[in-house]
């Protein structure tokens, strides 16, 4: 059997922890991510992609902005699957997460598994960065 | 061998393959693209430029004697149904050729033929037979001889200019799909974060990623405060290509009368030509008025200027501000409002659309029943506080969060007019590193 069919069969799952529970974050601040991925055999890990970014969602296209990123080769990133992986970097002053109507702004951890054949697993995880409150269309300012 | 799959999960835990498949298609497309280039320019190079070029550099000269003229008649079907002939001038030549006496018909240029016949046979005046002139003749085949020589050069460009531009499409769009090929969006992000069309030619401000720079707001003083802010006008635009659009318009126009002019001036009546021009004179009128119309309007209500104390803004932040208004009349209400506007540009099928949508608005300061002067400008000094929760301004490829003062008036005698000053918001950072301090 070949190792894409193996992998296809298989459905990784990676779990993040971040070292606040509440995940909220102010700009300068330091993110520190901790993994691990499950159900999914080292040895079929050709690599793996940690980054920090943050994307808009709404109704304009996504943007994306990465902040921090670092990729494992196939032997660190075997070991990372075995053992868990970290990594952690300073926010930068903005931008801040952002509620809107028709623009929102977010920030994630993504961790990007990489298999034979080309095919990819990313796994994404939100958190806040600042304390902006939502944004609400008032009577005045939709007018 | 399995194949990527088309679709996954936008967000959370997802496999992905789109992207290959996303990549496969613009590098076949681009692909396509560079092989017509290739296909097109290699048509054009041995179809056009290397006989040419070869009559110029390889072919032998030779003394010919004219012993018999003609007229080469070509006759094209375009469009169906209906026949053009053009008609070009041919001389049948004798010569010496590699020590053997030959007589052919000589070759010339597609683009001598003219479309009236007796032009083409006037031509052939010039050829009287017995005359003797200068030919060149093919070594690799004696029978082909020509008598003129020279490049014809819009041919070389058109050879030079759509091969190449289908090259470099192709070619580029080719090298970025390879470049792309495997490579996830965040390592594409992290390697060149891309030219937006919202984002500003200068990126962001200095270490403040996804904040609009600020310099072509403070680089005009103001006369009472510290920045006159500049306007925003994209009905100053619009009037512009209303304008535009009235020129061209009546341009065209002025040509079909004046063809109409000459028609009538020889006594005959073009009827679908005066029929045609009834409905342009009556757009290029319309169009003329409503642009003079939006001219006065623009013009009557007089200059809006506004200055702050300082700028960029910040969240919980205190600015003096001067509006000035010229003009001359009354004002029924006179009204300057913070705003918060959200931009966000999607492709809709192959168009790129904007939305824009105030998301907060707070009332800075409100006057009624204003009096302007046309000596003097009317003058309101006030002050605006930021929200300390305040969202900053950002700015990215495709969407924006924008902060503005917005002057709304309503003259008693003209329509309300808005009048727009961006402003930008940094994000108070300096707070945060408060913070940070005493933690």
């Amino acid at each position: 059997m070949s190792h894409g069919s193996e992998t296809a069969r298989q459905q990784p799952r990676v779990d993040v922890h971040f070292d606040r529970s509440h995940r909220g974050y102010e700009p300068g601040d330091t993110v520190v991510v901790r993994y691990q991925v499950h159900e999914l055999d080292p040895a079929h890990v050709r690599g793996i992609e940690q980054s920090l970014a943050w994307y808009t969602e709404g109704k304009g296209e996504e943007d994306l902005g990465v902040h921090f990123f670092s990729r494992l080769g196939e032997r660190q990133a075997r070991e990372t699957v075995a053992t868990g992986g970290h990594f952690s970097a300073p926010l930068p002053p903005s931008p801040l997460s952002y509620e809107g109507v028709i623009v929102k702004i977010r920030w994630c951890v993504r961790v990007r598994l990489f298999f034979p054949g080309g095919r990819d697993f990313v796994s994404e995880h939100e958190f806040d960065v600042g304390r902006i409150p939502a944004a609400r269309m008032t009577s005045r300012a939709s007018a | 061998m399995r194949l990527p799959r088309f679709f996954g999960k936008k967000r959370g835990h997802r496999r992905t393959g789109s992207q290959a498949w996303g990549s496969l298609g613009e590098g076949a497309f681009h692909a396509v693209v560079f092989c017509a280039g290739l296909v097109f320019g290699g048509l054009l190079i041995s179809g056009v430029a290397v006989p040419e070029w070869r009559i110029n550099h390889d072919f032998l000269p030779t003394v010919c004697r004219v012993v018999g003229t003609g007229l080469v008649r070509r006759t094209v079907e375009d469009p169906p149904g209906a026949f053009t002939a053009t008609w070009r001038p041919s001389l049948r030549v004798r010569y010496a050729a590699d020590g053997v006496d030959r007589e052919t018909w000589s070759q010339s240029r597609p683009a001598t033929g003219v479309s009236d016949r007796s032009v083409a046979v006037d031509r052939l005046s010039a050829w009287p037979i017995g005359t003797e002139v200068t030919g060149w003749y093919d070594p690799a085949d004696p029978d082909t001889v020509v008598l003129e020589r020279g490049y014809n050069w819009w041919m070389w460009l058109l050879a030079l200019l759509l091969p190449g531009a289908l090259l470099a499409l192709g070619g580029s769009g080719l090298v970025r799909a390879i470049r792309r090929w495997g490579r996830s969006e965040e390592a594409l992000a992290r390697a060149t974060p891309a030219p937006g069309l919202l984002a500003s030619p200068r990126g962001h401000a200095p270490g403040h990623p996804g904040v609009p720079p600020c310099d072509d707001l403070v680089n005009s003083p103001g006369t009472v405060l510290r920045y006159r802010l500049p306007i925003e006008s994209p009905d100053n635009w619009t009037l512009m290509g209303l304008g535009l659009f009235a020129v061209l318009w009546n341009a065209v126009l002025v040509v079909l009368a004046i063809n109409a002019g000459f028609d009538l001036a020889w006594g005959r009546i073009d009827w679908l030509l005066l029929a045609l021009i009834v409905p342009f004179l009556v757009v290029g009128v319309i169009g003329v008025v409503h642009f003079m119309r939006g001219l006065f309007l623009a013009t009557a209500v007089g200059t809006t200027q506004l200055e702050v104390s300082d700028h960029p803004l910040l969240p919980g932040g205190r600015y003096e501000v001067l509006l000035a208004q010229g003009g001359a009349g009354v004002l029924r209400d006179l009204e300057l409002t913070l705003e918060l506007e959200e931009q966000a540009t999607f492709r809709q099928g192959t168009d790129a659309r904007t939305e824009r949508l105030v998301v907060w608005s707070s009332p800075v300061a409100t006057r009624q029943n204003v009096q302007l002067d046309p000596g003097s400008r009317y003058e309101l000094r006030t002050s605006l506080t930021v929200p300390a929760d305040a969202m900053h301004s950002f700015m990215s490829e495709h969407n924006a969060v924008r902060w503005r003062l917005a002057v709304r008036g309503t003259p008693a005698r003209w329509p309300a007019f808005v009048r727009v000053f961006p402003v930008v918001v940094f994000p108070d950072s300096s707070r945060s590193l408060h913070r940070e301090q005493t933690r």
